[in-house]
């Protein structure tokens, strides 16, 4: 019964290339569901699942070059899944179809097993009883005995095929294991700081009782077991996103390059290289090269360190501002203080919390940004009175149409409009040169339960002010939901961390690198402002631009800032 | 006045590798030897002839002990003067290639005793009592070391060093090994084979110090009978040299009653550093009391452009860690960032069978609290070695609970030496336990032990007894 899911008409295209491959073997996707997403000259576009159903293999990859035709992958119809979802609800309360649904998971299950090398053991025979599955830990490379850092599910949790149900944290990345199949957690065979391998129990699944029910409610986010998001970002810096790797592809990956700062003067006579996980030519050539081993992230097999891991060592190093590789090796490039340690127990109870994964890889970002770059916040006002009527009025016009113009809206249109003008704020240093795009895509702090994630609005400049509310609120959405993919995450040119919602004048932003500024906004507040005869009552936004000095100077910050307010208190000018 | 880029002090294994290293990068060189051949104790009377000797005594032992697989040879007849020539043969044919090498270098060699007068010159006299001055721009000490006397000895030929002992003057019925350390049993070892029955002496509480117990159990149960007294914690005090052989007292936990005869005496307690007589001071180069040379990762002593390498820089005092000092130090003085990185130095006693390890030992790894996991394969499941009639050894392998990485190796049998390098290379390279049991090693051989016990470790060897269940 497995369908060949192929290319449709895309027009007149031939030959352009799988830029991104949406799901992977074993997923379960409902119909229109985008599968894959092709790029041409002129547009993305993703190729949509025709109908519902498990995937069974893909049959492309990335950079393929595929026409209309090409076959893109197996997909195993999920056939009476797919007819259900109206009836659903029905089906669950009666008992009789529930073996419907049952055969239906059955087959998923093997499915998933055997491509993903998923250890799923049914414990009792197959679809008679309620199958219930010991969840174990997957393939996860050559890791032994790494700990288990959160559980995301807990007894009773209805979840979704692919959920992540705990995350394991190796010195290389985090990974989350997720679920074989849909169901109800039964118990939790391990917890927190446990550390597993590859078998280790996680979990017992059970896939029947509450599969219709899981079914039908899986749409509805509440009852979604979040998919951990996969950045977040403390309110004023957004950090670059950060993917969790799900064990389908648990390539070990390199932890981003913000804690070794380079010491190219390092590896002198008073370094021992003893302890580095590195042979002796690739010591030898360290020497040569002046590199400190020991501050040398491996890439190869279990954390080798290659001749390319040199290589980059210096390469980043030479980018490195000078400051960084003058100072020594302690700390990161910076010469600093050990970290006070104090005894806090003895002033007062206290309690003790491990700062979180996201906290964690964010807190890194965050510091990276904020030692590496020079920052200078440029703090302004603006009056956006009419703009905040305007707004108003539009909004009680569209009342019935459901779109809502937020102040968010007008903001990025704004910016982008600024950006245009001043060029140099859409840019990004690359060693000795600087990259200036010609692309407009515009990130955004959300606010989120799993905590702040930065999803990108792309091409804001060919976006009228409404549909950048449509689509802003909807990534918030998606955001909320833990559904952004880095897709949604990347290629930002610059970041708009708005607290308006919740308060504060004017703070201090700091920048998301590789981009050169980021636009904190506060709460607006009416003030009396002098018009040149009296003081009117005027509403007043606060703007705090912060810039990489390097690349920016102050007046131009001043101009831009200018220019913003300018935009804002009257967006006739934003056509211009 | 010669003038030279780079000199070079010794032409040891450590001194003639610094030398035609640096010649090979360009440098000008003028190497010093006070001896008459290149090659140092090493070659001349040291590693070389030492081993010349032992594979005969090897290859005799394992003769006599054909008889029990079903072939016997009449007794050996000994021709000392033969096997003195075959000995000075093989050291001969490794001098003179090493003359022709240097010569091939450009390596100009002034033979005689160098002193430094200065940071920029080297005094040589020549052995005709002359002396010439040779001003180098930069200096390599590879002076290494001299066998270590024992004051009290009366001094008589039948009291000698290694380098006496290497002379075989005459197979003695009784010898006195002083000093039960590699040196000593290796020689106890050829004279023993060739006829002499041995005592050892030793200040220690173990014979072999440095190596693991286990290994040296296995060396001393297959050993024991070439010794009448082994004689642990016990100084020698004094001897007198009479007509009818040389009268040793002795104290300590295994002194015999009374002074004992012997026909020979080998003084092998240690090797002392050659820092202290070339002269360094007026280099202004810093020379400890016991006449070591400080050196850091780059070989230079406390005058930057002078660097020391080999025995005269510290232990352990052997040719392979000598050689690749004095590459450092050439490459460094030829203006190469080198450095001495190097994780494991590996030592060997060739005697039979061998003993031979290789980075951390159990003893320094449980001294120094390093936490670390052990496999051992044993050569009675090694078919090789057992068809070998040799299936006394073992291999052991030391892991880092933390990396899982080999740090260390032992291995005790015949050919130990010869295995061990994998080892070495293990280490340097980082390898894991599944990484060497992973590598197909070539059946039946000794080296496959190495894979075996590897395996051992992750519970996959399935040429020993199941492992039990933890």
């Amino acid at each position: 019964m497995t369908i060949e899911v192929r290319v449709p008409d895309i027009g007149d295209y031939t030959d352009i290339p799988v830029i991104e491959i949406l799901v992977k073997v074993g997923d379960q996707v409902a119909a229109e569901d985008a599968l894959i997403t092709l790029e041409s000259d002129k547009a993305t576009m993703d190729v949509p699942a025709p109908q519902a159903g498990v995937v069974q293999s893909i049959q492309l990859k990335l950079g393929d070059r595929v026409s209309q035709g090409s076959v893109v992958l197996l997909l195993e119809p999920l056939a009476s899944t797919a007819a259900a979802p109206a009836a659903a609800p029905a089906a669950a309360a009666a008992p009789a179809p529930a073996a419907v649904v049952t055969s239906a998971v059955a087959q998923a299950v093997p499915a998933a097993a055997s491509a993903r090398d998923i250890a799923v053991m049914p414990a009792t025979a197959a679809a008679t009883a309620p199958a219930l599955l010991q969840v174990a830990v997957p393939d996860i490379g050559d890791y032994h005995d790494i700990p288990v850092i959160e559980v995301l599910v807990k007894e009773g949790d209805l979840i979704a095929a692919e959920d992540a149900l705990v995350t394991l944290e190796s010195d290389k990345a985090t990974m989350d294991v997720p679920a074989p199949a849909a169901g109800r957690v039964g118990r939790v065979l391990l917890k927190v700081g446990d550390k597993v391998s590859q078998g280790s129990l996680v979990l017992e699944l059970d896939t029947v009782g509450d599969v219709a029910n899981a079914a039908v409610v899986v749409p509805a986010p509440a009852a979604v077991a979040a998919a951990a998001p996969a950045a977040a970002a403390p309110s004023a810096a957004p950090t670059p996103p950060a993917p969790t790797s799900t064990p389908a592809a648990a390539a070990p990956m390199r932890l981003p390059p913000g804690a070794p700062a380079a010491d190219a003067a390092g590896a002198g006579v008073g370094v021992d290289f003893t302890v580095a996980h590195a042979s002796p030519g690739i010591r030898r050539l360290a020497r040569e090269l002046g590199v400190n081993l020991n501050l040398v992230a491996g890439s190869g097999p279990k954390a080798r360190i290659t001749e390319d891991d040199v290589k980059a060592f210096v390469k980043q190093a030479l980018s490195a501002p000078p400051v960084a590789v003058a100072a020594s090796a302690v700390a990161g490039g910076l010469d600093l203080l050990p970290w006070p340690k104090v005894d806090f127990a003895r002033f007062g109870p206290v309690e003790v919390n491990p700062l979180s994964r996201i906290k964690k890889i964010s807190g890194a970002n965050l510091h990276r940004n904020w030692v590496r770059i020079p920052h200078v916040t440029n703090n302004d006002e603006c009056d956006i009175t009419d703009l905040e009527a305007l707004r108003n009025q539009l909004n009680a016009e569209m009342a019935k149409s459901g779109i809502k113009l937020t102040a968010l809206a007008f903001l990025i249109k704004a910016v982008t409009v600024a950006l245009k003008t001043y060029p140099q704020f859409n840019a990004s240093l690359d060693g000795d040169n600087l990259v200036l795009k010609r692309y407009y895509h515009i990130g955004f702090a959300a606010d989120t339960p799993n905590g702040l994630v930065v999803p990108v609005l792309k091409n804001a400049d060919q976006k009228g002010v409404l549909e950048i509310a449509r689509e802003s609120s909807e990534l918030a959405a998606k955001a909320r939901e833990g559904k952004l993919g880095p897709a949604d995450m990347q290629g930002g040119c610059f970041s708009i961390s708005s607290l308006g919602g919740i308060g504060g004048g004017h703070f201090t932003p700091i920048i998301n690198a590789p981009e050169v500024a980021i636009l904190g906004v506060g709460r607006s507040t009416i003030k009396p402002v002098w018009d040149g005869k009296v003081f009117a009552p005027r509403l007043m936004l606060p703007l705090s631009l912060s810039y990489d000095h390097r690349v920016i100077d102050g007046a131009l910050a001043a101009r831009f800032n200018a220019l913003l307010g300018t935009l804002l208190a009257d967006m006739r000018r934003a056509l211009l | 006045m010669k003038r030279c880029q780079l000199l070079v002090l010794g032409a040891g294994p450590g001194g003639y590798s610094a030398a035609f290293r640096a010649a090979d990068l360009g440098m000008q060189v003028v190497l010093v030897e006070r001896d008459a051949t290149l090659g140092g104790v090493c070659l001349n009377v040291g590693c070389i002839p030492s081993k010349a000797l032992l594979h005969v005594a090897a290859v005799a032992d394992e003769v006599k002990a054909l008889s029990a697989h079903g072939l016997s040879y009449g007794e050996p007849v000994l021709d000392l003067p033969a096997l003195r020539q075959w000995k000075s043969g093989v050291v001969g044919k490794l001098t003179s290639g090493l003359a022709g090498m240097a010569k091939a270098r450009k390596v100009d060699v002034l033979r005689g005793d160098g002193r430094f007068t200065d940071a920029h010159t080297l005094r040589v006299t020549l052995g005709d009592g002359s002396a010439e001055d040779v001003h180098f721009e930069q200096a390599i000490i590879a002076a290494g070391s001299r066998p270590v006397a024992l004051p009290f000895l009366p001094n008589d030929p039948r009291i000698v060093d290694s380098t006496g002992a290497l002379e075989l003057p005459f197979v003695p019925k009784r010898m006195l090994v002083i000093g039960g350390g590699i040196i000593g049993l290796e020689m106890a070892t050829v004279y023993s084979t060739l006829g002499a029955r041995i005592d050892v002496v030793e200040m220690q509480d173990t014979l072999m110090t440095g190596a693991d117990r286990d290994l040296v159990k296995v060396w001393e149960k297959r050993n024991m009978p070439r010794f009448d007294r082994v004689m642990l914690k016990t100084r020698t005090v004094g001897a007198d040299a009479a007509a009818d052989g040389i009268h040793v007292r002795f104290e300590g936990e295994a002194a015999p009653a009374g002074a004992q005869v012997y026909d020979l005496v080998l003084v092998s307690v240690g090797r002392s550093p050659n820092g202290g007589s070339i002269g360094a001071e007026a280099a202004g180069v810093t020379v400890t009391d016991r006449g070591f040379i400080p050196v850091d990762r780059q070989m230079r002593t406390s005058v930057p452009h002078i660097f020391a390498i080999g025995d005269l820089i510290g232990q352990p005092m052997l040719a392979h860690k000598a050689v690749h000092e004095g590459h450092v130090a050439a490459e460094v003085a030829a203006g190469h960032k080198a450095f001495f990185d190097a994780r494991q130095i590996p030592s060997v006693a060739y005697t039979d069978p061998e003993v031979a390890w290789a980075g951390i030992t159990e003893e320094q790894a449980r001294a120094s609290g390093v936490a670390y996991g052990k496999s051992v394969f044993p050569w009675a499941a090694s078919g090789r070695a057992i068809a070998n009639g040799r299936d006394e050894g073992f291999t052991k392998l030391l892991f880092d609970e933390k990396t899982g990485r080999v740090i260390g190796g032992g291995i005790v049998g015949t050919h130990a030496g010869d295995l061990i390098g994998e080892v070495c290379l293990a280490i340097e390279m980082g390898a894991d336990a599944h990484d060497i049991g992973h590598t197909i090693h070539p059946h039946p051989t000794l080296g496959e032990s190495i894979g075996l016990a590897a395996e051992a470790f992750y519970g996959a060897c399935t040429d020993l007894p199941p492992a039990r269940k933890r």
